[in-house]
């Protein structure tokens, strides 16, 4: 693959951000391109192109910009990790926008396109196997148009690799990011002295450190190994130990009452995510990073416990931790 | 071990003065009471040891001197490496698959814990479901237990499913049909032997003698049982019978030989499933063959 420019969408997300700055330190500002109606960081040095991937014409912007930059990789990160209510903004940005990237890709020949995913996209459903892999079929929460763009975004990129087998297309589907400098809705728990959870559940989670996150972006960036790949943490962690480390008072609520509750709050403006994510903390949707161990040799560096532990540092830089009282 | 680090934890609270009742401290004691009882880290499945440690002297009471178990053969099982154990599911209650995990952990020369695969019933259920998870179940779908036997861990299984654990008394000690030979798909794909086991002592526990299953149906349960005891005793009902039990292993079948393609061969599988049901019948058959009491044995 020659060496051209690599382009970055979604630069104003966490994780396009940490893209974005690791490759302009690697590559060198020359070579990275932003796509992002958001400008990036005059420090950075790297190249800017204001596109707007909700606007019906982005693809053929798109198509002129990726041909001009000479890019041969996209790394596509403009997916919201945070529930929205205007449900029409978030369908254009994530499928539509993944389609015109994907469909301008193509056109101007780019040799790899990177897409964010997520492991939500398996959906948590009772009877998940313990361990999802990477052939399972994506059966995202009905009810869950979050869920549903990402499904979208996701069927696009398979589609295009059907088509275009030049062009490699790598989807890495991240688990839940924790960490230092994440803020997202499913943090914010974390910041609340009492926390609802669901009256005799408590599922395993998976915690993703982003810089096991962007270790992973850096990898498939040099590698091209197209594919679909499940980015996951060293070990998941019970719900309830996750809320005891982080000193919180788990309030139990029969889940009957909880989904309604949960949609209530979030119509009337107080919760941060719709009913439909009330099933992510009831049933696994855990994910089993084994292929991206064999094929990318990816092996992530924290377990979900050592992320919860280092975002409660970020967040909470006074307190030290106490050890509980009968040890590890 | 529970009680006295919550005290412990109550102690410093409280040593802490006026403040102490603070939501941070509040939420301390609680956190030092969860971690008093359960690991901060558990295995893949969800195992807790430091749980497992804390509920086992109940297990434990069960298996010697409520039920007085008795082990033969359990040399069968092999001692390292995977293996499933295929065992007659009965007693409303998942009771047999604890008593066959203790069974093995205790008689066996190697010490093996056994991860009982669980119906959807049981690991489905509120409450339940961690339950199970944090004392080594897991629940039997076709890909968690092969995940499980490919890492060379021994796994029971009860192929009759809700078939067995629902029937009518009547019907105890009468194999139901063995599932679809999904366990011995899992064998003969990851080469591990079956040893057939059977359990006699655990259908007269929670003994069935009618059922108000549209009672459970909205708790999304497939049965709700009537015994003498439950639900007329409320609470109380859910105590098992103290009958005696014998769990007995049967030469392990050795499936390696068909090669993982067997898997695909209906007649292969269906034949096999049989021929362990033949065997855990016949193992039955005997023991109840020679039993006098349901009680004493």
């Amino acid at each position: 693959m020659s060496r051209g420019r690599i382009a970055v969408t979604g630069i104003a997300s966490f994780l396009g951000s940490r893209v974005l700055r690791a490759l302009a330190g690697s590559h060198g500002g020359k070579a990275v391109v932003a796509v992002d109606i958001a400008v990036p960081e005059p420090a950075l040095g790297v190249r800017h192109r204001v596109i707007d991937l909700t606007d019906p014409a982005s693809g053929q912007t798109l198509l002129d910009a990726l041909r001009e930059e000479k890019v041969t990789t996209v790394v596509h990160a403009a997916l919201l990790t945070n529930p929205s209510r205007d449900k029409t903004y978030t369908h254009e940005l994530e499928s539509i926008g993944t389609l015109n990237v994907l469909a301008a890709a193509a056109a101007a020949g780019v040799g790899h396109v990177v897409l964010r995913s997520f492991t939500a996209v398996y959906g948590a459903h009772g009877r998940n196997p313990a361990f999802l892999t990477e052939d399972r079929p994506l059966q995202p929460n009905q009810s869950l148009a979050w869920a549903r763009d990402k499904l979208e975004a996701e069927q696009h990129a398979a589609s295009f690799a059907r088509r275009y087998p030049a062009m490699n297309i790598t989807v890495l589907r991240m688990a839940p990011l924790f960490g230092p400098g994440v803020r997202t809705f499913y943090t914010a728990i974390f910041d609340k002295r009492l926390v609802p959870v669901l009256m005799g559940y408590d599922p395993l989670v998976q915690l993703l450190h982003p810089d096991d996150a962007l270790a992973a972006f850096v990898n498939v960036i040099e590698s091209h190994v197209a594919g679909a790949f499940n980015v996951v943490p060293v070990r998941a962690i019970p719900l309830l130990a996750a809320l005891h480390l982080a000193e919180k008072l788990p309030v139990p609520i029969p889940h009957p009452m909880a989904y309604p509750a949960a949609e209530l709050l979030w119509s009337a403006g107080f919760a941060g995510a719709p009913a439909g994510f009330v099933d992510f903390v009831r049933f696994p949707f855990l994910a089993d990073g084994d292929k991206a161990r064999r094929e990318l040799g990816f092996r992530a560096r924290y377990s979900s416990r050592e992320a919860l532990e280092a975002y409660l540092r970020y967040r909470h830089p006074g307190r030290a931790l106490r050890p509980a009282v009968a040890g590890a | 071990m529970s009680a006295s680090g919550f005290v412990a934890a109550l102690g410093r609270a409280l040593e802490a003065g006026a403040g102490a009742m603070s939501w941070e401290n509040v939420a301390r004691v609680w956190r030092d009471r969860y971690f008093a009882r359960h690991a901060k880290n558990v295995d893949d499945f969800g195992f807790d040891p430091k749980f497992n440690a804390a509920v086992l002297p109940l297990f434990e009471f069960l298996y010697t001197l409520w039920w007085r178990v008795e082990v033969t053969d359990v040399e069968n099982v092999p001692g390292e490496g995977a293996g499933v154990i295929v065992a007659n599911h009965s007693g409303v209650l998942p009771w047999d698959g604890l008593m066959v995990n203790l069974a093995v952990r205790h008689e066996h020369p190697a010490h093996r814990q056994c991860r009982m695969l669980a119906l959807d019933m049981f690991a489905l259920l509120p409450f339940f479901a961690p339950l199970l998870a944090r004392t080594g179940g897991v629940r039997a779908n076709p890909e968690n237990g092969e995940r499980l036997l490919r890492r060379g861990e021994l796994v029971g299984v009860f192929p009759e499913g809700v078939k067995g654990v629902g029937k009518p008394y009547t019907d105890r000690y009468k194999l139901a049909r063995f599932g679809r030979g999904g366990f011995v798909r899992l064998a003969l794909r990851t080469g591990a032997p079956i040893v057939p086991c059977a359990i006699v002592g655990a259908e007269e526990v929670h003994p069935k003698i009618g059922s108000m299953d549209w009672v459970g149906r909205p708790f999304g349960l497939p049965f709700f049982p009537i015994t003498p005891t439950f639900p007329a005793l409320g609470p109380l009902g859910v105590v098992p019978l103290p009958s005696k039990w014998s769990i007995d292993f049967a030469e392990p079948v050795e499936v390696e030989t068909f090669g993982p393609q067997g898997a695909d061969d209906p007649i292969l599988v269906s034949r096999l499933s049989e021929q362990v049901r033949g065997t855990v019948q016949r193992m039955l058959d005997a023991r109840l063959a020679r039993r006098q009491s349901v009680w004493f044995g």
